[in-house]
């Protein structure tokens, strides 16, 4: 099994203030990497950091290598919209864009990349929707506001608007902490589908969720990268005394 | 969509059910072996040492499936159950090996008069048909099946004691025959003893209901 990316010493500031502190890591392809850690330990910034999101935010700063397939994303000669093309992201709070129907929020970002062609929009489309679990409740109504869906199923449909566009890689932040615990496992059980065909890396606060999806669990705390390993075995028997508290709720 | 627990589930219960088949042609092997007075000692231990390490397989997936997805309800019962089944399949496999270990040290039941081999013969295929029910009640979850097996566990208690009344009351001629019946006996008694706690991990995990069937 290859990785799909290296992380390699990548340092992170908002400013003057250090987040991320030489995290090196490789994840896998088409596995489920979990970020854990408490709120403020840098889970967040370290996705943004993969499709080069964090750069977008005032004063950020990165330092160190991204390698997506063994080119690092941070060169010079890399456009950082290829990138994001490449590397997907789904939102803590669904997002679809409120004024648009359900199939040209799917469409969205197609659009955006220059595609027109009804025919092939109309394929990629129902591709994605089926892909996102949501086809069968929507195929009837797609010319309905993106907006009128229930939360999960808004959810669903930013996973299909990622989709669309072919990434290779999905991020995901958070992606069920504004959902019912139903809405919830229904994307829980797509991230396991998803991961048949894409690499995903989901940041959770919940850690029962990164058990639960995850085939590979990081531990950040402070900005740093406590520890690393097989889901498996962080939840079972974590080496670091530090991720043991955190599982275990001592702290965080 | 199938819940993401489901897949692990699914081959917990793949496993327990290979184990269950080899653990029917362990214990088979060594009755056959006993009875018939050929060594099968080394195969028996190469069965057995198989399904030690699958119990421990067995027992490692049971647990990372409560440290990630949370079990409850039938979800935990049958996870609980699963791993005293994967204990109880690991049991038979010994006793089975303690069977073709006496065979193979003691010259088994050679030395035995007639009515001792037939009488372990008798028992030997309750025994064994008690182990079938296990694992088919094990894989169809049937609760039903599984209390079949209170009646046969019964006569099979009730052999192993008149065993032992009869060969106080005619001694056989050598102590080598003595010893090694009683044992078997023993071992098959215990045997029986694990399928009827399959067959209540069975019921357990079908109805919630915590069953004695013996």
């Amino acid at each position: 099994m290859s990785y799909k990316i290296e992380i390699q010493s990548l340092s992170a500031w908002f400013g003057s203030k250090q987040v991320l502190q030489d995290i090196t890591m490789k994840i896998k392809e088409n596995l489920v990497t979990a970020i854990i850690g408490p709120s403020g330990c840098g889970k967040t910034t370290l996705i943004r950091c993969l499709n080069r999101m964090h750069e977008l935010t005032p004063r950020a700063k990165v330092t160190g290598r991204v390698l997506l397939d063994g080119e690092d994303i941070y060169s010079e000669n890399v456009d950082p919209v290829t990138v994001r093309r490449r590397i997907g992201m789904v939102f803590q709070k669904p997002n679809p864009f409120p004024m648009m129907s359900i199939y040209d929020n799917t469409a969205a970002g197609l659009k955006l990349n220059g595609v027109a062609d009804k025919h092939r929009l109309d394929g990629i489309v129902e591709k994605s929707l089926r892909a996102a679990h949501l086809w069968d409740e929507v195929k009837l109504e797609l010319g309905k506001s993106g907006a009128s869906l229930s939360g999960g199923q808004q959810q669903r449909l930013c996973i299909a608007r990622a989709l669309a566009i072919e990434p290779e890689v999905i991020l995901m932040d958070e992606p069920t902490s504004a959902l019912d615990p139903t809405a919830a496992a229904k994307i829980e059980q797509l991230i396991r589908i998803l991961a048949e065909n894409y690499t995903v890396v989901i940041v959770t606060h919940n850690m029962q969720q990164a058990a639960r999806v995850s085939d590979f669990t990081a531990f950040l705390y402070l900005g740093k990268l406590v520890e690393y390993g097989l889901t498996k075995d962080i939840f079972e028997n974590p080496k670091s005394e530090l991720t043991e508290k955190y599982i275990t709720g001592e702290f965080g | 969509m199938s819940r993401i627990i489901d897949t692990g589930l699914e081959e917990l219960s793949v496993m327990l059910c290979r184990m269950g088949e080899l653990t029917y042609e362990t214990v088979s092997l060594s009755i056959k072996g006993c009875l018939n007075g050929t060594s099968v000692y080394s195969q028996v231990h190469e069965m057995s040492d198989a399904l030690i390490s699958m119990s421990d397989q067995a027992e490692d997936k049971t647990f990372e499936l409560i440290a990630r997805f949370q079990p409850v309800a039938s979800d935990l019962r049958t996870i609980k159950s699963y791993m005293k089944i994967a204990y109880d399949f690991a049991r038979y496999s010994r006793y089975a090996l303690d069977i073709s270990y006496i065979n193979e040290q003691l010259g088994g039941l050679k030395e035995c008069e007639e009515w001792i081999t037939e009488y372990i013969e008798k028992m030997s295929e309750k025994v064994l048909n008690m182990v079938r029910t296990s694992i088919d009640a094990l894989r169809s979850h049937s609760a039903q099946l599984a209390k079949t097996i209170a009646k046969t566990e019964e006569e099979v208690d009730k052999m192993y004691f008149e065993y032992l009344d009869k060969l106080i009351k005619k001694a056989p001629a050598t102590s080598k025959c003595t010893i090694s019946s009683v044992l078997v006996v023993r071992y098959l008694e215990r045997i029986a003893d694990h399928a009827t706690y399959i067959c209540e991990s069975v019921i357990y995990l079908a109805t919630g209901e915590k069953t004695t069937l013996r």
